[in-house]
């Protein structure tokens, strides 16, 4: 009770101001990779086409981010949707074989939905704790991915709308930029601007409280994971048109690229505080980091360790704020 | 049994302790001793300061001003482990074992018997084995998993871990609250054994009856202060309830319209054993109607089955007569009734939140621009809920964390002001919330019911519920023992039925 008297002379806005801070602080270090890029590698760093680039690489793996950020807004973690992306990929490719790019990408968003789902239910009407369910989805839908395609990545070289979705530009903007940018606006407004928004943030907050005002949390629930097999259904769809094929291996351990770009961008893992705008941030600050390291010609293992540092610090520091 | 023992020197002595927290007195100068070999029972009503004195005196937190001896020796305060090694022991209401480990595993915890860096596993199972055996609870396997034991046992065994430190002073706080008869008669016999060997003992009841059982002397707690201390355990029962009762209570009367005479809530035969057994009432429009009980009586158990929190066996709960399904607060909640439950914190509040959104979180629907929120709309319409409810001014931009405990209590009352609900089910309201703020909050309740809602309040605090409730309803075990209107009932006749553990009569009619 001493402290709830000595809290109140503080600033009431000191809890909002926190989460900016790490929003800045991350604004502060992808300033510091440009100019970094923009010092050592001037003309090919700074050129739009490598913006561009830095972006499209972004895309696949924010797309999943932004699906995460509900996850774990919620109290939740999604481990299964790197799988997710293959197996939606496979799905896509085997309903729509050469004919209707359609096909492939109703089939890739339905799977996403459907496995999602599965993850849902076991987490919500299951009591499994989700981190489980969506492991053993993980290895599932790895093999789910592996079993329906033969261990071959299927071609979608003839399926013209899904390339559209790896290579096409619409006013000069690659389409993966502009889906990547658009998703993270809409996942903006239903995060904080919509009542669906809040209730996944008070479900993720106080599960109890959230009941009390009448919240239904099990749907809540059990919706995010469907949102994040959706999203995983659209990464499906942006790396399968890049590549011109759905591979059974896409995907791999991007589950963790997503679930530290949401980490580090300030949403708390333990549910109930998200900013999408840290997603975004978190997602092109390693997005940078991959394109810097490559430009300078230095070894992928460098990108390892430097993401697992940031991963660190970022954590730390949000340790220190509460 | 008093007179048979020779009385033991004195092992703890409290002189002048004094707890203050910021608006509330826990203990204002508690004078308190325990010879070695008798059972001092601590007695008082919820709030009297009982678990306060203990947890000084077990080092969990430090008094405000006041000396603790122990043995002759003065007790560094607010060091666990200075009245650890003294061997001063407490058993909390709550039993803090780790039910996934076996009895013996959790007997030695923090002391664990070790040859080098390798645990002794087959000694520590051989003394927890001697120490059960000393406790008469020979049969319990010191490698079961605690989990798989009853309550009873998991007392023994708790008690056991404090024998397995040398221990002088054992404190046990309601241990019998969750035992039944033939396991309290056991509790006391394994108490009786360890006095016999001189250990001291604290034991803090709700119960009466059980004080002529056990205990040498008693002390009564009021308000943080001993109103009798360090009486013999003989003195009349009637004597000790007055004492609990205290002086005359500030009476808190509002004046307001009677209630109507139009049934809004009706509750049927709601089951739930072991805590809500065969409860029904009637609730009109604008009535207040007070529920007291001790905890563990149903209370809040009530609340939550009303409520779609739990659901229950078999029963009804009708709302202007129309039946609600069970387990779904929010259809409860569109169908008019609305819930401050119990702790604020970990159930009423999302503590990160501001007071807006916390406010509106039930009613967001009203808000809908399309699919979004009109958060203008929201932030003038929550205002106004708070204003009406006299809430601190510029607590609407707060996080509600930041926020005094009736300021965050107004939150959770503005939110059902601003769904406009028709019955409020209020457990402890005025819990954690300092002097003046309860009488604010009491006003707001008031007002709620002149507007004709209907309230259903418990409340730990007699005196409050007495003279400010329509009626009472008083629980014991899950049962409605008696209803009276709130001012023909006095607060000792109310403590003489939640207290004395006479069966419990039919209720009449």
């Amino acid at each position: 009770m001493s402290e709830t008297v000595a809290l109140e002379k503080t600033d009431p806005n000191v809890v909002k101001r926190r989460i900016r801070i790490q929003e800045y602080a991350l604004v502060g270090v992808v300033i510091l990779l440009i100019i970094a890029g923009a010092a050592t590698k001037p003309e090919a760093f700074l050129s739009s086409s490598n913006l561009f680039t830095v972006l499209t690489q972004a895309s696949v793996v924010g797309v999943l981010a932004i699906g995460m950020t509900f996850v774990i807004a919620s109290g939740g973690i999604d481990l299964s949707v790197g799988s997710l992306v293959a197996v939606a990929g496979i799905s896509g490719g085997l309903l729509a074989g050469d004919g209707n790019g359609l096909l492939f990408i109703v089939g890739a968003l339905l799977c996403g939905m459907l496995l999602g789902a599965v993850n849902g239910a076991f987490i919500t009407f299951g009591r499994v704790v989700p981190f489980i369910a969506t492991l053993a989805m993980l290895t599932i839908a790895r093999g789910l991915a592996l079993r329906l395609s033969g261990k071959t990545p299927i071609s979608v070289v003839l399926l013209d709308q899904v390339r559209w979705f790896g290579n096409g530009k619409i006013l000069g903007i690659p389409v993966p930029v502009i889906v990547f940018i658009s998703l993270i606006v809409l996942g903006w407004v239903l995060l904080s601007r919509t009542r669906y928004g809040r209730y996944v943030v008070a479900t993720g907050g106080n599960r109890e409280a959230a009941r009390i005002a009448g919240i239904r949390v099990q749907r809540i629930t059990f919706s995010v994971y469907v949102l994040s097999g959706l999203f995983a259904g659209i990464s499906a769809l942006l790396i399968s048109g890049r590549l011109a094929s759905a591979s059974p291996v896409a995907g791999t351990l991007y589950e963790l690229d997503a679930i530290a770009a949401v980490v580090i961008g300030g949403t708390s893992l333990q549910g109930g505080r998200a900013t999408m705008v840290g997603t975004f941030l978190g997602v092109i600050t390693f997005a940078l980091i991959f394109n810097l390291l490559n430009l300078l010609n230095l070894p992928t293992e460098f990108q390892q360790i430097v993401k697992g540092v940031i991963v660190l610090v970022a954590v730390v520091a949000q340790r220190r704020e509460r | 049994m008093s007179e048979a023992k020779a009385p033991g020197s004195v092992l703890l002595k409290v002189t002048g302790l004094t707890k203050h927290y910021p608006g509330v007195v826990a203990l204002n100068g508690v004078d308190f001793d325990v010879r070695s070999g008798e059972v001092h029972c601590l007695l008082g009503q919820n709030g009297a300061g009982k678990s306060t004195l203990i947890k000084t005196v077990s080092g969990l937190i430090a008094p405000t001003s006041g000396e603790i001896t122990f043995a002759g020796e003065q007790l560094g305060t607010g060091d666990t482990h200075a009245s650890l090694v003294r061997g001063i022991a407490t058993i909390y209401q709550e039993l803090d074992l780790v039910t996934d480990l076996s009895v013996s595993a959790n007997v030695w915890l923090g002391h664990e018997a070790k040859r080098g860096p390798l645990l002794q596993l087959g000694e520590m199972v051989a003394t927890t084995k001697k120490l059960l055996n000393r406790l008469d609870h020979g049969h319990i396997d010191p490698r079961d998993r605690v989990a798989d034991l009853s309550p009873a046992s998991q007392q023994i065994v708790s008690i056991a871990r404090a024998l397995s430190r040398e221990v002088r002073l054992l404190i046990m706080d309601e241990p019998s609250a969750v035992l039944d008869d033939q396991e309290i008669e056991t509790l006391f016999s394994v108490v009786r054994r360890l006095t016999a060997e001189g250990v001291g003992v604290i034991y803090i009841s709700h119960r009466l009856d059980e004080v002529e059982r056990i205990a040498d002397r008693v002390t009564v707690l009021k308000d943080g202060q001993t109103v009798i201390s360090g009486v013999p355990a003989t003195t009349p029962p009637d004597d000790l309830v007055r004492a609990m009762v205290g002086r005359a209570p500030e009476e808190i009367t509002t004046d307001r319209a009677p209630a109507k005479d139009e049934l809004i809530l009706e509750v049927r035969d709601l089951m739930l054993p072991p805590h809500v057994r065969g409860v029904s009432f009637g609730l009109k429009k604008g009535e207040i109607l007070g529920i007291a009980g001790l905890v563990g009586s149903g209370r809040s158990e009530l609340l939550r089955v009303m409520y779609g929190l739990e659901k229950p066996d078999s029963g009804e709960v009708l709302i202007e007569g129309r039946s609600l399904r069970h387990g779904r607060p929010d259809i409860a909640m569109a169908a008019g009734l609305g819930l401050a439950p119990e702790d604020r914190k970990s159930q009423g509040l999302l503590m990160e939140w501001n007071s807006i959104k916390n406010v509106s979180i039930s009613d967001l629907q009203r808000f809908a621009r399309g699919p979004l929120i009109d958060t203008g709309a929201e932030r003038k319409a929550v205002a106004t809920s708070l204003d009406a409810i006299g809430a601190q001014p510029g607590a609407i931009d707060r996080f509600v964390r930041e926020l005094s405990g009736g300021n965050q209590q107004k939150v959770v009352l503005a939110r059902w002001l601003l769904k406009s609900c028709k019955v409020l089910l209020l457990d402890e309201p005025t819990r954690g919330v300092d002097v003046g703020a309860k009488t604010e909050i009491y006003n707001v309740i008031s007002g709620l019911a002149a507007q004709g809602l209907g309230i259903v309040m418990v409340s730990s605090e007699l005196s409050e519920l007495l003279g400010f409730c329509d009626r009472i309803l008083v629980l014991r075990d899950g049962q409605c023992v008696h209803e009276a209107p709130g001012s023909s009932i006095t607060e000792e006749e109310i403590l003489n039925l939640v207290v004395r553990s006479e069966p419990v009569a039919a209720r009449g009619a």
